[in-house]
């Protein structure tokens, strides 16, 4: 009987007609309406509802970047952190040579401060 | 979220990545992150792992262009590649836990709500649902995933499940049949 695949389609398809398919389409205007129809469509849309509040996950453009740069090169992609890693260094040279100028200046000054025993150790 | 309608770009773009081609992947995977994650995320129902899914996807993707022939949709042959790492997790996770997720997914997503009452009502509600669908078996979820929220066709839902019009059909109906009660029973 159509009001029995009426009611089939309703549980497995839903309340909405959109997601029925195209060839239940005449049945579902058909019995829709209808006192019964109505009835069975109704308890379908109790399902719908509650499958309504799960909400699609949003996307993270952070992660869509994070995968496209997977197939980069490992070269390009270890380019960053090895740039990071070299400026670093060189910094940190630089602070390290510089600290040694500074305290080779101090002990200079020092010595022209303490008199003829330290400038011998200047060779002077 | 549902997939852009251009095929003949994905075509173009399919092609381009299995000569290698890296701004073509990350065109791909631009145009097409979003509903995977979705599909994904509902499929699982965990965040982290949709998401790490969804990366192990799209490798698969880079490695599998070369090979790739567009004698169906790209949309379509990449559903089945989540779809089957969905299951593989599926399957993974039931063996190593025994039972589905259940409480414990409601409550962690409740602690992970950021403040305001009606958002956090909301993912309440999203939390249960995702507790209900962890009831189903993976075909049964994956049957309503890609015709409920996904609103794919039968005959797509049914050729990415291989299965029949009417056992697509079966599988909807057995699935919403559990979530009723699930439903009735928690409001008892």
């Amino acid at each position: 009987m159509d009001l029995d695949r009426f009611k089939e389609c309703s549980a497995a398809f839903g309340a909405e007609r959109r997601r029925w398919p195209p060839r239940e389409h005449a049945l579902y205007d058909r019995f829709a309406l209808t006192p019964e129809g109505t009835a069975i469509l109704a308890d379908a849309e109790r399902t719908d509802l509650f499958l309504d509040a799960l909400e699609p996950a949003e996307s993270d453009p952070r992660r869509v970047r994070d995968i496209a740069a997977i197939v980069r090169p490992a070269w390009q992609r270890l380019a960053k952190p090895a740039a990071a890693l070299a400026a670093s260094a060189l910094l940190g040279f630089a602070l390290g040579y510089m600290q040694a100028l500074s305290a080779s200046d101090a002990g200079m000054a020092s010595g022209l401060l303490l008199g003829p025993q330290s400038l011998q150790e200047f060779g002077l | 979220m549902k997939p852009p309608p251009d095929d003949a770009l994905d075509v173009e773009l399919m092609r381009a990545v299995g000569r290698q081609d890296r701004h073509a992947f990350a065109r791909l995977v631009e145009r097409h992150y979003g509903w995977a994650l979705g599909f994904t995320d509902r499929m699982l129902g965990t965040r982290h792992e949709a998401e790490d899914m969804v990366q192990t996807a799209f490798l698969r993707v880079w490695q599998g262009a070369g090979r790739w022939e567009p004698h169906a949709k790209f949309t379509t042959w990449l559903y089945r590649v989540l779809y089957n790492l969905c299951v593989d997790r599926l399957r993974a996770r039931q063996t190593a836990s025994g039972e589905p997720l259940g409480d414990a997914l409601v409550e962690r997503l409740a602690d992970e709500a950021p403040t305001g009452e009606e958002r956090i009502a909301s993912l309440q509600r999203g939390a249960r649902v995702r507790a209900a669908l962890d009831q189903l078996p993976a075909r049964q979820r994956a049957a309503l995933v890609l015709c409920y929220y996904e609103e794919r066709s039968q005959a797509e839902a049914a050729a990415l499940l291989g299965v029949s019009a009417g056992a697509l059909e079966s599988l909807l109906s057995r699935g919403r049949a559990t979530l009723k009660k699930w439903l009735r029973d928690e409001l008892q």
